[in-house]
């Protein structure tokens, strides 16, 4: 087996080396274009923050201060350097407060330093980017793996149920649900399992129909997990729908293929050959589906964070655009598309690894 | 039991009695199988022959009852299996999915058509065989393995223990079909069922299966039911053969008299309407030169044949070696229609990152040869041979890597716009699959037509289409067939469809690439028949290109053997055939089935040896 390992050993680091080399492009791709298109954008930080009443100099401080007076190009450039973890800045205790920086080369009044990304502050709060996403990304990251991890536990069963009983009324059933549950729009849906679960049955769910992962009182701050059941089921249910449908039609596909009459001829049991020769063929898709959705319920959704008002990452780059809070904005969308990045190679690798024939490249 | 063999040798192990599967479609209840009756003594192979919709792997998964249900079902009949592991006698057809189970991959075993799709893609080769073991016998996991490893020594897996980590992608489809046979043996079944088993092999890879099987079955003691639509196959392995046709059984007898002396007249005609190797015919004879379908179904003898026996059939046809001289003679006078220099066409392979470049696959390596006007050319070789790519490069359908390609004395490697176009009309080519090349959603009448459009040939549609119902007419449909789509024709159909297509250009040279390989027999004879007519009528030059020697022989002048992307051997076909130069074009006419009772004496002397010896053996 260790002689069978190596190589593809070999092929996984340089695999994974390039794919992070590729995704560093496409998250400079990124913030490049969501950076200019904020400032083709209509509507004026600064205004937000001071109100309509403020003076001109009050203005032009502010203005200043948050380095809106320079060009674009050079907005951006300076951007690109807090943003890098190789960059150069003049040394100063401030700058060394600000980015908490190892100096690598000094340049005369300049330096070349190391450190960890630097988002910069909210324009509002004047909090820092970094801290905010940690605030947020807990409770978005819990509500998006349930909800995921339930759609594709409960999808691929339903799913292989449904192929297995094809052209059955419980097949059909499966199936007309599901379209059902593709069609609904999320807002809806959240709104509808909201008012019945969390209102009218209030007294037999004992759910709440807004809540927090985490809730503050008086006592402190406490977990609930009670209050992820609902948002987590709404946002489960389009997954879901499409996975059924997609583990349906591959298994369809692969039930029809020759190993399985093989696998047959051999007097498996009827459920040794679903589970150990279908379902593994079978699974491809169905991982395509999982990993974009995982990924886009990362970055946050909004309308079932609205409506539950579940303080998570959707809801705050919300509000940062109607602030027009710069930092935040690039903020979680660097983020985003990092988690992008890292789910698609995830994903590669186990394609490899559950189809033999898939070589990384 | 007959008294004049010892008991043991008449020990029937499978009784299959007026077996009866039918499937329900759109177009009513189908007979797949219908009142089939056969028995297997024990150690003996049965040998079932058929073509496509015959029912022969039907018959197989009947008993296997591996019929996918409830679309088909046995509607009647009775299988008896004395099953070993059970210790009695089963009806299958009545037998529970749990008795089945046991049956399955224990008692009866089974090999596939396409070893390229028969083993999972995700498991490794010794998994798959493994698991098979564990299954039905009690061992640990460490004998399981051994016994793996032991069966891939038998099966003649080269090192067997990489073979065991091997993924089914990885070995060749020799090797899959050989991992088939050690996973149907793993048990020691008493019926093992090969269905088609080297049909998706190469001549030689066939041979070598077929060699394997030989042995195990003389070691092994068990029964065999071998299907194939290749009477020459079954010549070498059966000692019983039954005839197939649309359901029914049309005849059923010992080897040696079905091919001696076969009495159906479907028979009759399957055995005549393979093209051989031995002599060369004018025309190859068909099914219903031989056989008529009466109103009431049932099957007779043609009232005034045109050949009364087999052996008519290829007297009446024979080419004499004068005449095929003196054609040669004639073909060589003309300038050549097509002169390939130093042809290459390499396929680059992508650098891994720690390795070295590594070198191209050279598909097509340095070859020349001339066409003749008129002539037919046979491009052989097995597949990987570079064949294909040869024929394609040839029409610039892919560009190739060197050398130079001359068309009616213009070097045509360079050719753009308005010349491509004008080549593309001299130049055409008739794929495989006749299934795939026409598109489902346009009717044959408007596939027809459409090349015509697109070159400007005629004045308007009503001229074209006039065309197009003359065309169908040369390739013997019926006009009434314009406006039907592909899926209503059978396969035969369609590749005349094809043809057709092809001729609407009034092309000069043709290309046919494995043209019949995915035809039946007979369906085969008849296309085969049509291509030379319409050689003869068109004044047109074929390269004809297949892996099935005894089809290029028949139709070609000349032959060019090509092995790895190289020209092997060329010259005239019966050259070939009588004295082959070259080692690799013996080995490749040495593989081929020929079906001659000659072989068959051998095959049966050779089976009746070793019985001997193995009863010596087990005597002392």
């Amino acid at each position: 087996m260790s002689q069978c390992n190596s190589p593809k050993k070999e092929y996984m680091i340089g695999f994974i080396l390039r794919r992070l080399g590729y995704g560093i492009m496409v998250v400079l791709g990124v913030v490049f274009v969501v950076f200019f298109l904020f400032h083709v954008l209509p509507g004026d930080p600064v205004g937000v923050l001071v109100g309509e009443h403020g003076s001109k100099e009050v203005r032009e401080n502010i203005t200043k201060d948050l380095g809106l007076d320079k060009s674009l190009p050079v907005q951006f450039a300076y951007y690109l350097n807090d943003l890098s973890p190789i960059s150069v800045h003049t040394d100063s205790k401030a700058h060394q407060e600000k980015y908490k920086y190892f100096t690598l080369l000094p340049m005369g009044k300049r330096t070349l330093v190391v450190k960890y990304p630097y988002l910069r502050r909210s324009y509002r709060t004047n909090k820092k980017v970094s801290e905010i996403l940690m605030e947020n990304i807990g409770a978005t990251l819990v509500l998006a793996v349930v909800s995921m991890f339930f759609a594709t536990l409960i999808g691929i069963v339903f799913g292989i149920f449904a192929a297995l009983n094809q052209n059955t009324f419980v097949d059909y059933s499966l199936v007309t649900i599901s379209v059902l549950g593709i069609s609904t729009p999320s807002f809806v849906m959240a709104i509808t399992i909201s008012v019945i679960f969390g209102y009218y049955l209030k007294d037999y769910t004992g759910l709440s129909h807004i809540g927090s992962l985490w809730e503050t009182s008086v006592e402190g701050t406490t977990l609930k997990l009670k209050n992820l059941i609902l948002p987590a089921t709404t946002l489960a249910l389009r997954p879901l729908a499409i996975i059924v449908q997609l583990t349906r039609s591959s298994m369809l596909d692969v039930m029809s293929q020759d190993y399985i009459r093989t696998a047959r001829a051999k007097g498996l049991l009827f459920y040794r050959v679903v589970a150990k020769h279908a379902l593994k063929n079978a699974l491809n898709p169905v991982i395509t589906a999982v990993s974009g959705w995982l990924a886009s319920l990362m970055a946050g959704t909004f309308f079932i964070e609205y409506v539950f008002d579940w303080k998570g990452l959707g809801y705050t780059i919300i509000k940062a655009v109607e602030d027009r809070d710069l930092p935040i904005i690039m903020g979680t969308t660097i983020f985003i598309a990092c988690i992008f990045v890292v789910i698609n190679i995830l994903v590669d690798i186990l394609y490899s690894t559950i189809d033999p024939r898939i070589k990384l490249k | 039991m007959s008294s004049f063999s010892n008991e043991e040798e008449n020990e029937v192990i499978l009784d299959v009695r007026n077996l009866e599967v039918s499937f329900s479609t759109d177009n009513g209840i189908i007979k797949a199988v219908d009142n089939i009756s056969f028995q297997i003594p024990r150690g003996k192979t049965l040998g079932i022959v058929g073509e496509s919709g015959s029912g022969k792997s039907v018959t197989s998964l009947a008993i296997m009852r591996l019929i996918q249900e409830p679309v088909g079902k046995i509607t009647s009949g009775e299988i008896w299996f004395d099953s070993p592991t059970l210790k009695r006698k089963i009806n299958l057809a009545k037998a529970t999915p749990q008795e089945m189970r046991e049956i399955r991959g224990k008692d009866i075993a089974m090999v596939f058509q396409e070893p390229m799709t028969s083993l999972n893609p995700v498991y490794t080769c010794g998994n798959q065989v493994m698991e098979a073991i564990l299954l039905h016998e009690n061992v640990t996991k460490k004998e399981a393995y051994d016994k793996t490893i032991e069966l891939f020594k038998k099966v003649r897996l080269p090192r067997p223990k990489k073979m065991f980590n091997s993924y089914p992608h990885e070995i060749s489809g020799g090797q899959k079909q050989r991992v088939m046979i050690s996973m149907a043996l793993s048990c020691n079944p008493r019926l093992l069922i090969a269905d088609e088993p080297t049909t998706a092999l190469d001549v030689t890879v066939q041979a070598a299966i077929l060699d394997l099987l030989q042995i195990l079955h003389e070691d092994k003691d068990v029964s065999i039911i071998f299907i194939t639509h290749d009477l020459g196959v079954i010549a070498e392995i059966a000692d019983d053969v039954m005839v197939m046709y649309h359901g029914r059984m049309m005849e059923k007898d010992d080897v040696w008299n079905i091919f001696d002396n076969p009495q159906h007249p479907y028979t009759k005609g399957l055995l005549a309407c393979r093209p051989r190797l031995d002599v060369q015919m004018r025309v190859l004879p068909v099914i219903d030169d031989f056989m008529e379908v009466t109103e009431d179904d049932s099957i007779i003898e043609k009232a005034n044949h045109k050949y009364a026996s087999v052996g008519e059939a290829l007297l009446l046809n024979f080419v004499t070696e004068d005449e095929v001289e003196e054609r040669n003679r004639e073909l060589a006078q003309k300038p050549p229609i097509l002169e390939v220099k130093k042809l290459k066409k390499y396929f680059p392979i992508r650098k891994g990152l720690f390795q070295k470049r590594p070198a191209p696959i050279k598909a097509v390596d340095d070859v020349s040869f001339q066409v003749y006007p008129g002539e037919t050319i046979g491009l052989v070789g097995e597949s990987g041979s570079g064949k294909t790519t040869l024929g394609r490069t040839i029409m610039r359908l892919i560009e190739p890597t060197g050398g130079s390609i001359i068309f009616e004395n213009e070097r045509i490697n360079d050719f753009k716009g308005k010349n491509m176009r004008k080549l593309r009309r001299d130049m055409q080519i008739i794929f495989q699959d006749p299934y795939s090349s026409l598109n489902p959603r346009i009717t044959i009448g408007d596939a027809i037509l459409e090349p015509m459009r697109l070159h400007g040939i005629l004045a308007n549609n009503r001229q074209r289409k006039d065309r197009v119902i003359e065309l169908l007419e040369t390739v013997s449909l019926k006009p009434e067939h314009y406006n039907r789509y592909p899926h209503e024709f059978s396969g035969g159909q369609r590749q005349r469809v094809v043809i057709a297509r092809t001729l609407s250009l009034n092309p000069k040279f043709i290309i046919c690439d494995e043209s019949v390989s995915a035809l039946d027999v007979s369906v085969q004879a008849q296309v085969l028949n049509l291509l030379n007519e319409l050689k003869d009528k068109f004044n047109l030059t074929y390269i004809f290109i297949s892996h099935d020697l005894s089809v290029v022989k028949f139709m070609s002048d000349r032959l060019i053997v090509m092995n790895q992307g190289k020209i092997v051997e060329s010259d005239y076909a019966d050259n070939i055939y009588d004295n082959p130069k070259e080692e690799y074009t013996k080995k490749l006419i040495e593989a081929i089935p020929k079906g001659t009772l000659e072989d068959i004496r051998k095959a049966q002397l050779r089976r009746r040896l070793g019985k001997e010896k193995k009863n010596n053996n087990s005597a002392t």
